[in-house]
Parts: structure tokens; sequence; C-alpha cells
């Protein structure tokens, strides 16, 4: 379901299939769900500060989404993205990626990160890419409780007030180590449902 | 009128689809926010030397059971310009249908040398290469005797392209009742492989498979 109504040279996009109840499990031993620390046995570790978030995804019925892939993807404690474009910049944290994924065999999952700064009008965040069996690809981004620039983050003001809310982590402790603990919940499908991102818009429709 | 994303198609006789598949429509990205929802995968993992042989566990081993088959192809964006040093990961049932994989309950024999899993990274041309065995198709609701078609799993992974996908064998049992095959419609050709001689080299036929993602330069609202 790739084809949008505007005629183009581009070349068809393949579709994107279910990721299945199978993903090798074996595959996931080269992520981690730290990204606070670059080079395990060197003192090195992301600037930054430092944040667990603690997720759940839950289907309709309110089962957790076992066996899943789950990708998460945020700015460094500068509020900037390590891309290629961005290698060189004075800004990229060398000890901070940014990037990892996770199988997880209940539907839950756990990552320590820092919070990303902010910068061109964005608030804190991390985007969630969910891959499971029955689905393909469900993207979304996970916001964080009391932070100012939630006010002005133009993807919470793209929603409803009531779906904002879906998108807010609770901060509900800390460990340790005095680093806050954060939970969400995100729900698949249903009553309740998470609001979930798109790349281009319903067919049909034309700006 | 506000402006919102597509509805997903839930995947007919698919119960986790049923479960899973978000029932209101999905949301625009405000284009302020655009370039924070492409991810970008800096580095990948080391890949061992043999880790796109499928058919054997080690160079030493036995051949799994079955017909060893080749798939190969080209990964491009949607401009097409290769997709350089991306990982690809492949996993498929063995010839009896049967997944290696811990959760795989299926009544149907385990090949001791066969894992199923493979993984490569494309070359400079975005080009990759697997030999693994022609997978069996296995019932997937014996309730209502729905069976998933033969079918090999794909993940690509490289710079700001992510993909999951499966490739399907052109009018393979089963393909006309798959839920996904379904939902994609009259795009499922996009992902047949296609069928090649193989004379020269120990399997017993190939199948190209190129891939199209859509890159980091690609406009969202086309």
């Amino acid at each position: 379901m790739n084809d949008t109504i505007n005629p183009t040279n581009r070349l068809p996009l393949t579709n994107e299939d279910t990721v299945g109840p199978y993903y090798p499990i074996s595959y996931d031993h080269d992520d981690g769900m730290d990204l606070t620390k670059s080079t395990i046995g060197q003192q090195f570790g992301a600037k930054g500060d430092k944040i667990i978030l603690r997720g759940r995804y839950l289907d309709k019925d309110g089962n957790g989404a076992h066996g899943a892939l789950i990708e998460f993807w945020q700015a460094n404690a500068q509020g900037v993205f390590r891309t290629e474009d961005t290698e060189a910049s004075p800004e990229i944290d060398p000890h901070f990626d940014g990037y990892t994924r996770h199988r997880t065999v209940t539907g839950g999952f756990q990552l320590k990160t820092i919070k990303s700064g902010t910068q061109l009008g964005r608030a804190p965040n991390i985007t969630l890419t969910l891959f499971s069996d029955g689905i393909s690809r469900l993207v979304t981004q996970v916001f964080f409780e009391n932070e100012v620039s939630n006010e002005t983050d133009p993807v919470l003001l793209s929603l409803p007030q009531d779906k904002r809310e879906k998108l807010i982590a609770r901060l509900v402790g800390e460990d340790d180590d005095n680093v806050p603990i954060y939970d969400i919940e995100i729900i698949l499908a249903g009553k309740g449902e998470t609001p979930f991102f798109d790349d281009f818009l319903a067919l049909g429709w034309r700006d | 009128m506000e402006k919102l994303g597509r509805i997903l198609r839930i995947g007919p006789t698919d119960n986790t689809s049923n479960e899973r598949t978000p029932r209101e429509n999905l949301r625009i990205i405000p284009p302020a926010a655009r370039d924070s929802f492409l991810p970008y995968s800096r580095v990948q993992p080391g890949i061992r030397m043999g880790e796109n042989d499928l058919t054997r566990l080690a160079p030493q081993m036995p051949r799994a059971e079955g017909d060893a088959i080749e798939m190969s192809g080209q990964i491009l964006d949607d401009i097409g310009q290769p997709l350089r040093h991306a990982l690809v990961e492949i996993w498929n049932a063995n010839k009896y249908g049967k997944y290696a994989h811990d959760l795989d309950g299926y009544d149907a024999p385990l090949d001791p040398n066969f894992s199923g899993l493979g993984r490569t990274l494309t070359d400079e041309e975005g080009r990759y290469k697997f030999w693994t065995i022609d997978p069996g198709c296995y019932l997937a609701r014996p309730d209502i005797n729905r069976w998933r078609p033969k079918h090999i799993h794909l993940s690509i992974r490289g710079g700001a392209s992510r993909l999951i996908t499966q490739m399907y064998f052109k009018d393979a049992e089963h393909n006309d009742t798959d839920p996904m095959r379904i939902v994609m419609a009259e795009d499922f050709h996009l992902n047949i492989g296609k069928k090649y001689e193989t004379p020269d080299i120990d399997v017993e036929r190939g199948f190209k498979f190129d891939i199209v993602i859509r890159g980091k330069n690609s406009t969202f609202f086309e």
C-alpha cells in the first residue's frame, strides 16, 4: 500500500511486511538497552542527565505485545541527532549514538539513556518504532512529564489534548543511583489507543 | 479539516493483526518534527565469514535437508541510489515449514543442520547474496486450515533506511489466502522473487529479489 496519487518517476517501494513471531533472538546481542555507556569497561559515558524509561506495549485486550522488536532513536544532550550529516558537528557527543533496538519477550522494555536536549523548539523525546507479528511498523514519540517545553512541542501540539497525554511518560521514582524512572503504556489498539505517526498521507488525500 | 494519515488494514484471519492494529488514523508528522522521526543507525555488527550461507552451520558441516537456493538482489532507495554497507538479516523456516525459534510450536521436524538465520552487509552497489533452503509452508491457523505460504523474512537497516519485509514465491501454494498478501493487494508482485537458473553453482535455483526502500531524501508528502 505504498502508492501515492502524485505521479513521479520514483521507483515503486517494496511493501513492508510483518516481522512475524520468529525474529531471531540472537540478533539483538549486538544491541543494548543502556545508551549512557558507549564502551564497556571504560569510563566514558554520554553527556547529559540520565533517565530510565520503562514501557509496555499492550494490545487491544490489554495483553503485552510479546515477541516484538522495538527500536529507539533520540537526540543527544545538546538536542542534536547523530547522522552522517551531523557527524562533524561540535555538538556531537562521541559517546552517544542515540540508536538501539531490543527484542522484547513480554512487550515491556527498560531503556537507560539521557534526556535529549531541546533544540528547534522540540521537547525532550524518544522515537519508538515497533515491529511485531500482525503489523508492519508503528512509530510514535514519547515525552516526559513536567517539561515546560512540552507546551510548545510541534508533535504534541498537533494532537488533541487527550491524545497528548498518551505520549507523556510519568515520573514514578528513581533507582538506587538517583536516576529518575519514567513509565509509559503504549496501547496499540482500541480503548485509550496511543497515537501513531505516518510518513505519508491517507490515500486519496491531496493538498 | 484536519489532515490525517492512513488507516492501517487488518490482515484477514490474522488474530494478532486484529489484536495489535491501531483502529484510528495514523497522525501526520508535523513538518517541523520530520527529521526527528528518521532513525539513523551508524554502527553495524561484525559479520563472520559464511553467515550468508544458511545451508550449512559451518563450512565443514553437512548440508541441511531440502533444496539449496540462492537469493540475491540489489537494494536501492526510491531515486535509484544503492544502499551501501547495509545490514541484511534473513530468517526462514526449514524444508518442513518449521522454525528453530524457541516459540515455534508447529508440529514438524527440526533439521539439526539448519538454523534458518543468516546475515550479511551489502556491497558498494547495494548488492547482497544468500544461500538458504527452500522453505516449507506451515499451518498457521489449524482451526480454519489457513496456511502461511513459503516465504523468507528480511530485515534491512543502514543509515536512515529501515525495512522489514518478506520475499514470496510466484504462484506458490497458499499465496492467495495469506493475510499479508491480501493486505498488499495489487502491489504483491513487488515482493515476489524472480527465478533464475544457477548452472555453475551448488544450489538448485536462484531468486532475484531487488528491494526499494524509501530513502532519507524522499519527500514525506508526495
